[in-house]
């Protein structure tokens, strides 16, 4: 995949990722690329109006920062594609094409509505629920305090490669099953490699009654516990 | 009955104290396992190989240590042991999976050979190239006639996948064979997070 993404090729995001941020409230940039007429009868909820044609003169409305997760969509898939090639050629690395355009969008049960839409796409990072700094988390683990517990949730040939010093392995397809080896007096930190898994450990322990939060980043751990954060 | 009758009841009662020896043995090697359960993925259980995790070598009492699951073994080597894989016992590093083969001597498990895991490598010809699948995918699954997975959690599929894949997280691919193609000549195509 990450060969794919810089190679500048097309990739497509699905109307569940589209609906998990925007019910997370996550910060995203999203872009409806159709006609003025048919966005203003009917278009999702936060959307920005950037016409596909008019997409390569817009550059200057993109934002700042080009880690920003775009998506784009059309009525249809293919109908973004030359947008994407806009867009991702002006060296945003987080865009995507909303597969199946609006239409999977609704067919999917999703939400839609009228009226006029945004011109000015306003982006501004924040951290997605339940992530923790990375500053923190190197604090916690340098000083492994008694109220929190490190919890690494790689799979274990994956965690006897390398773990933090302190951490309890359990992967995340693992949790649910194990949650009576989890103490519940303490916050629980889970970690990965990438963030993702670490992130769906959260989701478990929260719906659990857990306290707990994750790391959103790269994480390179030696044989002997010794790590290297870098975020994307 | 008569004569024929007590020799069968001999018969019987060793070959039944048979059964009952055989069986504890058999108890005892279940509680030390001879194959660590990641080596199954691609390794059949063999009564004269161990497969586990090096845990250490004594060059003075001549044993090496391997570790399988929650129990460890102590096999006796020598000079004539073959090392494959490393420059020399001390070399190996810990934790490292390792494979010995082994034979009773003296009493003893010693080791003929000590093979240590060859890093994972995809022969060449099984890779394919971006570009190449860039001109794949613009020819879509069907007409390409070929089947593009992304083994990354849902998650991160949900985020950003490639034309035409459909999602098979690798920790569950087990349980989704049945989301692979019927015609089993027809082309595989898998990716990941890999940077390769």
């Amino acid at each position: 995949m990450p060969v794919w993404k810089k190679a500048g090729n097309i990739v497509l995001s699905t109307p569940q990722n589209l609906k998990e941020s925007i019910e997370k409230d996550i910060s995203m940039v999203l872009i409806d690329l159709r006609k003025a007429g048919d966005a203003k009868k009917e278009h999702i909820k936060g959307a920005v109006s950037v016409l596909a044609e008019g997409i390569s003169k817009a550059k200057d409305k993109f934002p700042a920062d080009k880690k920003a997760p775009i998506v784009l969509y059309a009525g249809d898939t293919k109908s973004a594609f030359d947008s994407f090639k806009n867009v991702r050629g002006w060296g945003y690395t987080n865009t995507s094409v909303l597969s199946g355009g609006i239409e999977a969008w609704k067919n999917a049960g999703n939400p839609v509505e009228g009226g006029e839409l945004k011109t000015d796409i306003v982006y501004v990072p924040k951290p997605r629920p339940g992530e923790i700094t990375v500053e923190e988390f190197k604090k916690i683990a340098e000083t492994l305090p008694s109220d929190k517990l490190i919890l690494d949730v790689k799979d274990v040939d994956e965690a006897t490669e390398g773990m933090l010093v302190g951490a309890k392995n359990i992967p995340t397809q693992d949790i649910q099953a194990r949650l009576s080896e989890i103490p519940k007096d303490k916050e629980i930190i889970a970690y990965c490699n990438t963030g993702v898994r670490a992130e769906m450990a959260y989701h478990i322990l929260k719906d659990a009654g857990y306290k707990a939060r994750f790391l959103n980043a790269n994480l390179k751990i030696d044989k002997n516990g010794k790590y290297e954060i870098s975020k994307e | 009955m008569g004569k024929k009758g007590r020799v069968l009841t001999i018969v019987a009662i060793f070959v039944i104290a048979g059964l009952f020896l055989s069986n504890s043995t058999g108890i005892a090697q279940a509680e030390k396992p001879k194959i660590a359960p990641p080596c199954k993925q691609c390794h059949q259980p063999n009564e004269k190989i161990l497969r586990g995790t090096f845990a250490g070598v004594s060059q003075k009492a001549w044993t090496i240590q391997i570790q399988i699951g929650p129990a460890t073994w102590l096999v006796k080597w020598d000079d004539d042991t073959e090392l494959i894989g490393a420059e020399g016992f001390s070399k190996i590093p810990k934790d490292k999976e390792i494979a010995i083969a082994i034979e009773e001597k003296n009493g003893m498990l010693y080791a003929k050979s000590l093979s240590v895991k060859p890093p994972a490598k995809v022969p060449a010809e099984k890779l394919m190239k971006a570009d190449e699948l860039a001109k794949l995918v613009e020819m879509g699954t069907e007409k390409g006639n070929f089947m593009l997975v992304d083994s990354r959690p849902a998650l991160r599929y949900n985020e950003s996948f490639i034309p035409g894949a459909i999602n098979i997280y690798d920790a569950e691919f087990d349980k989704n064979i049945d989301k692979l193609p019927k015609e089993k000549s027809k082309l595989l195509i898998f990716y990941c997070a890999g940077e390769t």
